[in-house]
């Protein structure tokens, strides 16, 4: 497994899925469905404010994990996570933490 | 596939699990439309009243569970189970479910600590009724097993279940998806898994979502109180996986579904298995929990036989000869009239019983020999006065019946009786006795989260350091922590966390997630008061647990009682009460005097000269610094004057400006004004202010004849906005009929609308009045047994050393602790006289060696057990103290009567470190003299006696009170020399006379002020007497980092003067009396140069 973080830019379809994205000036596209769920941050180490109303971004990712190939290479499982961090118009930051062969 | 019915909620009342409070989880479920809502709270049913309250109030079904640990027969935990109640069976469901978590709560010894139930006794109470069902999900031991991918495994647990629970309808498995990482808890694999093993062995399924918050902004707050059950830090332990625990409207429920079965018909079967099951325990209040319907013991329990009602109305008459022995005719047929129409109400209302029930506890209470007192609306019953439940007589003080109850209103009536604090335990294990603990249960508290707590807690999730969490809890003074963030800003003593706040984000953190703490539920205690007294049905209608006492308590809260129809007796532990029968008993034991509190005349002129003086420290509510100020302007002299005074002394009074009409009518400064000719009877005692209730159920009967009981509910629902203009209409109309002029009514109104929430019931102010008189009285008569008793039980808002520096004042002689003749208690001690000189006092007050910093129980016990002691050896030996307290005892002069007269209080010293520096302490052999005996016996001589300011320090470090001399007076050569007033001089100075007062603070109040501006009113003890300041805006900010916190002041002000004896200080500056010392000392050290 090789870890990763490095911000991407993903395509997604109509229902939030991703279909694809690029990294590393490569384009990926996504061979399977792909798998959400969510996962939990450590506010209290990075969080500045969880006043009332905050929302659950501060506390919440939400996780992908697909398989993903592009051109020149085979097939592999990627994770990404996208923030819905609501702070400052910046609502949709994906990026790939994980990638196993 | 419309509307979702949650089944697994727990709400704020979940023990640090859950988030949101039940009322507003109902209102959020009734605004999605849907028909029901449930509530399955973790090891309890303590939210479920108000749940259903709410439910009731929103028109839609309640439904009520309970989320427990299960375990196997050997004590194995078969992990965290929701138990559904069935409704609409009569009280079945209900029924058993108390009973479960009843069961749960009393677990054998062994496992003491954990709450939880037996598979097998779960089985038998679900055997052959049914009445519950058992939610299997992903925290039972079937969802690890199946989570572990261990398909044979889960079956074989889910066929244990089966096994046990046969009755169909008592099983069902709960698929729950928090959509958690895949393969871990609460993942959709978990969950569909669950589903597959459900549908092989056909038990029923059901979706729930495991709910624990309202919205998802909630799991933060999760997550604190997960560190708050855990008591660990953030970070230290397994967190909740993310913030998908919250109440999801039915189409996020559908898409979950849909994600879970991957198959739309069987998604559909879920949702509609789910909503099966919720109708199937869907409560009715009435029919399952008896909602509402008053329940008392049954007549063979209370020992009555026939018609409660003719028992009543006997026993009330026979008081008649008893209370009223030389009435003349007319008073005799007032009293017959009242009590006859006060009968007839609590007939119409069937409440017979209930007198009778509170006046068997009131007999046996008096039977004990303990001193109680009916307080609150209650006294203003003439029945309760027969019966002997309140010791104020309605008809001499002017009370009506109809505030504490009347036809209008079905509720049950709230008694309470006031008790001495230190038998009240007594009395609670009577009345079980009594009536039997399947009738009897105490009540339980919930404790919520305020601002010092919330922050304790919230800086425990942060693992802050407790030392810098308690110097900022110090100074969060009367503000909401709710509004944290806010009072940084404007609050002065906080201006230094407000700039942390700025630079550290722990800091701002620290803020907001204790405003999110604030007002949650934090956890439940005993009751300090509540005593519930039912019928026979009482366990099946309410959940137990062990309370501290030991005693059963019911899981719910005083604001349960009336929806459940409960009885329940506050039994109120009051010091004060304590502290008189103390006084009364130690009056006896050393002069043989017998003395009855309650038959003392109440217009004994010595004791109202004694309170006009101010000096009111000790004295039952009116001892506070505002009281003082407010008794050396009101001046009472006679018994309805202290009703009146405590009445005026509360804020809605305050707020409202009573306190200065009535004043000014009392003493003649202006002429009262009555509005109306015909309101004057009703006002004459106040000077046309109104300040009671009965005033204005008066008034509103004078003027629309609408009877004093409905007089009554027009007063209650002044409070309701809602409510209050068709009030008005009735009233306008109604008077004006009358003949009252449109101005009149026009004034009127506005006083009695203006009044609305302000006012007080007199039959309080009249409860309270008598044990005020009652203390007075014996302060003024026999002041050395009254301030023992003070010191004994410490009834009082004020530090014990204050009481030292009273008795002083009043010339009481204290004598200091002494091995050979203190005990647990202050007792009164004869005193052999020395001179000849008749005011020399003959008793005095003998320390007591209980509040010896550090000692134990078992130490003092031991030391009165053996004695008397011939010598610092001999207590060595015999009473074994700790060499800790050994020490302290010789410090603060406890041991010097052992030692001969000359010896010092260094000598003694010497010695006990001498006999603690021995490794091993000798048995005290009766057989075998101690040879080494000799050695304990050379004394040390030649070391200096001990000065008074080292006596002093010593008794306020170990004692917490200045014995030998009042802690100022070590200051008092600079105090001196800077012009420091003693406070018994304020008295005779003019207003605005710029002084400086010095003293130890003994309060420190934030009383509401009607500009909502913040005062803060600082009490100084300085040996002869109390001084009063006030501290307003700019003075605060001058010495904000002394305030709050600083115990010896010099204080800058000017003087006010309120009343014939009362002064005040408007202070300006204040400063820290050890600081100024230390800079005179060194100056006096320096020689002036030049």
């Amino acid at each position: 497994m090789l870890r990763v973080d490095e911000r991407v830019e993903v395509s997604v379809d109509r229902g939030g899925e991703p279909i694809g994205f690029w990294w590393r000036g490569a384009g990926y596209l996504v061979k399977s469905k792909p798998i959400r769920w969510f996962a939990r941050r450590e506010w209290w180490i990075e969080a500045a404010r969880v006043q009332r109303g905050i929302g659950a971004g501060v506390l919440e990712v939400e996780m992908w994990r697909m398989s993903a190939s592009s051109n020149n290479k085979d097939k592999a499982q990627y994770e990404l996570v996208h923030t819905l961090d609501t702070s400052g118009g910046q609502k949709h930051i994906w990026r790939l933490v994980r990638v196993y062969d | 596939m419309s509307g979702f019915i949650h089944l697994n909620v727990a709400s704020a009342f979940s023990g640090h699990f859950g988030v949101t409070r039940p009322e507003r989880m109902v209102e959020a479920a009734a605004a999605q439309g849907i028909q029901a809502a449930a509530i399955t709270d973790r090891d309890g049913l303590y939210g479920a009243v108000k749940h259903i309250g709410a439910c009731l109030q929103l028109g839609i079904s309640p439904i009520v569970g309970v989320n427990l640990a299960v375990l196997d027969d050997s004590g194995n935990q078969l992990g965290r189970c929701v138990i559904l109640a069935h409704g609409k069976n009569g009280g079945l469901g209900w029924a058993k479910l108390c009973k479960i978590v009843s069961v749960a709560h009393a677990l054998p010894k062994a496992i003491k600590k954990q709450v939880g139930i037996a598979r097998s006794a779960l089985a038998d109470l679900l055997r052959d009724e049914g009445g519950c069902t058992v939610l299997l999900g992903p925290d039972s031991d079937v969802g690890l097993e199946v989570l572990a991918a261990n398909r044979s495994g889960a079956i074989e647990a889910l066929e244990a279940w089966r096994e046990c629970l046969k009755t169909p309808g008592t099983l069902a498995i709960e698929i729950v998806s928090h959509i958690t990482e895949p393969g871990t808890e609460l993942s959709v694999l978990q969950a569909r898994r669950m589903l597959q093993l459900a549908d092989a062995t056909k038990t029923p399924a059901v979706l729930t979502n495991a709910v624990r918050y309202l919205e998802p902004d909630d799991a933060l707050t999760a997550d604190v109180l997960d560190s708050a059950r855990h008591l660990e830090a953030l970070g230290l332990f397994k967190p909740q996986p993310n913030a998908q625990a919250w109440l999801k409207p039915a189409s996020m429920m559908q898409s979950l579904a849909i994600e879970i079965t991957e198959d739309r018909d069987r998604a559909l079967e879920l949702f509609s298995t789910t909503a099966k099951l919720a109708k199937l325990c869907v409560l009715d209040a009435v029919g399952d929990c008896d909602w509402g319907r008053p329940k008392t013991p049954e007549k063979a329990a209370l020992g009555i036989e026939g018609n409660p009602f003719e028992v009543l109305w006997q026993k009330a008459h026979a008081g008649i000869e008893r209370f009223y022995p030389r009435a003349n005719d007319s008073l005799l047929t007032q009293v017959k009239h009242r009590l006859g129409q006060e009968l007839i109400t609590i007939n119409k209302l069937g409440f017979a019983t209930y007198f009778l029930t509170v006046a068997d506890v009131a007999q046996m209470i008096r039977d004990m020999g303990i001193r109680s007192q009916a307080r609150g609306s209650g006294a203003g019953s003439l029945t309760n006065y027969l019966l002997g439940i309140s010791g104020v007589d309605p008809i001499e003080h002017d009370l009506l019946f109809e505030r504490f109850l009347s036809v209008e209103r079905s509720s049950l009536p709230d008694i309470d009786i006031d008790v001495e604090s230190a038998r009240r335990h007594e009395i609670y294990r009577a009345i079980f006795k009594r009536y039997g603990s399947d009738r009897v249960t105490l009540l339980s508290m919930q404790s919520t989260y305020r601002g010092r707590g919330a922050m304790r807690d919230s800086g425990l999730a942060l693992g802050l350091d407790d030392e810098q969490i308690d110097e900022i809890a110090k100074n969060m003074w009367r503000f909401s922590a709710r509004s944290f963030r806010g009072a940084l800003q404007t609050k002065p003593e906080l201006a230094k966390f407000a700039e942390e706040v700025e630079q550290d984000r722990r800091m701002s953190l620290l803020v907001d997630i204790t405003e999110r703490l604030d007002r949650l539920p934090r956890h439940i205690s005993m009751h300090p008061c509540g005593v519930i007294l039912g019928d026979l049905s009482l366990l099946r209608r309410t959940p137990v647990e062990q309370s501290g006492l030991g005693l059963p308590m019911s899981q719910f809260d005083k604001d349960d009682m009336d929806p459940m129809g409960l009885l329940k007796l506050d039994v109120l532990g009051v010091r004060m009460q304590s502290a008189m029968a103390y006084a009364v008993r130690e009056i006896s034991r050393v002069s043989g005097k017998e003395i009855d509190l309650d038959a003392v005349p109440r217009d004994d002129a010595a004791t109202f000269r004694d309170i006009r003086t101010t000096n009111t420290l000790g004295i039952f509510q009116i001892e506070s610094p505002g009281q003082r100020e407010l008794t050396g302007k009101h001046q009472p002299t006679e018994f309805n004057d202290l009703t009146i005074q405590i009445s005026l002394f509360r804020p809605g009074p305050m707020k409202g400006n009573m306190i200065a009409p009535y004043l000014d009518g009392r003493h003649g400064f202006a002429k009262p004004d009555f509005i109306h000719k015909d309101l004057e009877p009703i006002l004459r005692e106040t000077w046309g202010v109104v300040i009671f209730h009965e005033h204005v159920i008066r008034i509103l009967n004078q003027m629309t004849g609408c009877g004093l009981a409905r007089g009554d509910e027009l007063r209650r629902s002044l409070e309701k906005p809602r409510i209050k203009p068709q009030i008005e209409t009735f009233f306008r109309t109604e008077a004006a009929k009358r003949g009252y002029s449109k101005a009149v009514i026009e004034r009127v109104w506005s006083v009695i609308e203006g009044f609305s929430s302000f006012g007080f019931c007199k039959a309080h102010g009249a409860a309270f009045a008598l044990p005020t008189y009652q203390s007075a009285w014996l302060k003024t008569h026999y002041p050395t047994e009254f301030i023992a008793g003070l010191l004994t039980h410490d009834p009082g808002m004020y530090p014990r050393r204050l009481l030292l520096s009273e008795a002083r004042r009043l010339g009481v002689k204290v004598l200091p602790v002494d091995v050979n003749f203190s005990t647990d208690e202050y007792l009164v001690e004869p005193i052999t006289r020395k001179t000849l000189d008749a005011n020399e006092p003959q008793i005095g007050v003998r320390m007591s060696i209980r509040d010896v910093q550090s000692i134990s129980d078992a130490e003092v016990a031991r030391i009165i057990e053996n004695r008397p002691y011939k010598d610092t050896a001999d207590f060595y030996l015999r009473a074994k103290p700790t060499r800790r307290t050994l020490e302290n005892l010789a410090l603060i002069g406890a041991l010097d009567s052992l030692a001969a007269a000359e010896v010092t209080r260094g000598d003694v010293l010497a010695r006990v470190r001498q006999l603690n520096a021995i490794k091993n302490r000798k048995a005290l052999n009766a057989n075998q003299p101690t040879l080494d005996f000799s050695v304990l016996e050379s004394l040390p001589t030649g070391n200096p006696e001990s000065s008074t300011q080292d006596r002093v320090q010593a008794e306020l470090s170990i004692l917490k009170m200045d014995v030998s001399e009042h802690v100022l007076e070590l200051y008092r050569p600079m105090l001196d020399e800077m012009g420091v007033l003693r406070s018994d001089e304020l008295v005779g100075l003019r207003s605005k006379t710029e002084v400086l007062v010095a003293g130890v603070r003994v309060a420190t109040q934030t009383p509401p002020m009607r500009s909502g501006k913040r005062v803060v009113f600082v009490t100084l003890d300085d040996g002869v007497g109390c001084s009063d300041s006030t501290f307003f805006d700019e003075a605060q900010s001058r010495c904000s980092h002394i305030l709050f916190n600083t115990r010896l002041l010099v204080i800058a002000g000017k003087t006010r003067r309120t009343g014939v004896r009362g002064v005040s200080l408007m202070a300006e500056n204040a400063w820290d009396i050890r600081e100024l010392w230390e800079q005179w000392v060194n100056k006096k050290k320096t020689p002036l140069a030049g």
